[in-house]
């Protein structure tokens, strides 16, 4: 990660809810186009760190800067997957997409021009006038993404996205992200537990420990994409995951 | 898509069930009042031509069964429409801040559970004319409205307002792009229950109200005469009344909440 623009700092990050410590002074720095995955045991408080991250948690101590700036969603752009189905249900295809860019108030004509551009990446195009109801659950996931992306986030934080894909949509939609990643270079926090998609989709995966969830280890993942998952290295970098994730 | 054809088809299929069990229940009734013989259980025929008479030549007092059932539509609307202007806002409001409705449900829970019936007495004494019938209704259709879009703010998906927010979205757009939508359908669900009410109301209102029209004077005028077919008639208006409004009801919401609507694409 030598000689990348560091994008993100985050120094001493805790967080508390009343006498449960969470979050215990995190350190750690994210770099400009990075695809960054977070993993830690069950419980560990990975989805309290994504809610602190945008914003929609306060942090009870430390600071998360983008370009020297304390991180504010109403100022930076960031974007959230979230863990649950989050399709707006009486929205179409089109009007969920374009909701960031309506609430940033960005002109009709890019708006129209940024959503079809997305809705064609993720191959969504001909479903633009549906409802959430017809489609699938994976369709939903790609529209999550399309939505997330088509605002050009500065950082995008996946809150374990396809926890409830089966795996061949999962595996569908895992490579859909990459290609619409390494098409728009956008900064990913990407958190999960299943630890093969981490080595399969991030370039650096960050370990947590139990709770107070710290930083135990950052493993590199130096692979070239699309990946293979039965390539010898792949599944020495997953077996290492695996080890450190081990709390038993 | 193919479903469409069977959407079609199966809306005739069920005309045509209903238009089955319809007349098997009017054959039940020939049935039944041919061999009891009694006058108390009119036949459908001898209940058909009173509905015809009442049309043509109108009641005991000469008033037609069309301005009843107009004077009793209008106060059923009024009181709706009342209940809607004041219900909705207000549960909304209290949905948003529950504090609000924590703080006053010391004068809301009790008078929800005093039936609409029993401020007749008071309503008679207080007001005057058509203000009884629409403050019985609205009373009647208020409570179901109100809570049913306070209780509905209150469930809104937290998922669907962190979209907006986790965009910086402000309050104002979460509202009316989020809990609004999504409290519509059982708004709506408040109003038809609502509306069944208040034909309950206003049957009770007009038979101790003290006018002349409406349909529940007319069936009152009935029988105080033991005229069972004119009764008969004035109750399966109600009935048939009722049935049209819900029907109205059904169509504007298949139409509104088409995204309810479930077709999943294989």
């Amino acid at each position: 990660m030598a000689g990348r623009k560091v994008k993100i700092e985050v120094r001493n990050l805790s967080k508390h809810f009343d006498d449960l410590i969470v979050l215990h002074q995190m350190d750690f720095d994210i770099y400009e186009g990075e695809f960054l995955c977070v993993v830690g045991p069950t419980g560990c408080g990975k989805t309290t760190f994504c809610n602190v991250v945008t914003g929609l948690l306060p942090i009870t101590e430390g600071s998360i800067t983008m370009g020297g700036e304390k991180i504010d969603f109403k100022k930076h752009n960031v974007s959230f997957v979230f863990q649950e189905p989050s399709c707006i249900p009486w929205r179409t295809i089109w009007d969920d997409v374009k909701i960031g860019l309506e609430i940033r108030k960005v002109p009709k004509k890019e708006i129209n021009e940024r959503v079809s551009a997305i809705l064609d990446l993720t191959g969504l195009t001909e479903f633009k006038d549906f409802y959430p109801s017809q489609i699938s659950a994976g369709m939903k996931q790609r529209v999550v993404i399309a939505r997330s992306f088509v605002t050009e986030p500065d950082l995008l934080l996946m809150d374990e996205p396809f926890g409830q894909l089966d795996s061949s949509t999962r595996f569908y939609i895992e490579n859909q992200l990459i290609k619409v990643w390494q098409k728009t270079k956008r900064t990913i926090i990407f958190v999960t537990h299943n630890l093969e998609e981490a080595v399969y989709l991030s370039e650096r995966i960050l370990v947590c420990t139990q709770k107070p969830t710290g930083i135990k280890e950052e493993v590199i993942v130096d692979l070239p994409h699309p990946r293979d998952i039965t390539d010898r290295e792949f599944v020495k970098i997953r077996n290492r995951v695996t080890d450190l994730v081990k709390w038993w | 898509m193919a479903n469409d054809k069977n959407a079609g088809s199966g809306k005739l299929g069920t005309f045509g069930y209903n238009a089955l069990a319809l007349s098997i229940f009017i054959l039940l009734w020939t049935i039944v009042s041919w061999i009891s013989e009694s006058l108390f259980l009119p036949t459908p025929w001898t209940v058909l031509k009173s509905f015809l008479d009442l049309c043509t030549y109108g009641d005991v007092e000469g008033i037609s069964l069309g301005m009843h059932i107009f004077k009793s539509t209008l106060r059923i609307f009024a009181g709706f429409v009342a209940a809607c202007i004041l219900g909705i806002p207000l549960g909304i409001l209290m949905g948003l801040y529950p504090r609000v409705y924590d703080s006053t449900k010391s004068v809301i829970e009790p008078i929800r559970f005093i039936p609409p019936v029993a401020w007749i007495p008071l309503v008679i004494v207080l007001l005057v004319g058509f203000s009884r019938y629409a403050f019985i209704i609205w009373l009647g259709a208020f409570f179901p409205i109100f809570i049913g879009t306070l209780l509905s703010v209150r469930s809104v998906n937290p998922t669907h307002i962190d979209v907006p927010r986790s965009f910086g979205a402000k309050r104002l757009y979460i509202i009316r792009k989020i809990v609004i939508p999504s409290t519509l359908p059982d708004i709506f669900t408040g109003m038809r229950v609502g509306m069944g009410i208040g034909w309950d109301c206003i049957m009770a209102a007009e038979m101790i109200g003290g006018e002349n029209e409406g349909l529940g004077v007319m069936i009152l005028k009935y029988a105080e005469l033991i005229r069972i077919e004119d009764i008969m008639v004035g109750m399966i208006v109600i009935g048939a009344i009722g049935f049209f409004i819900n029907e109205i009801f059904i169509f504007v919401e298949r139409r509104v909440f088409k995204w309810k609507e479930a077709i999943v694409i294989s």
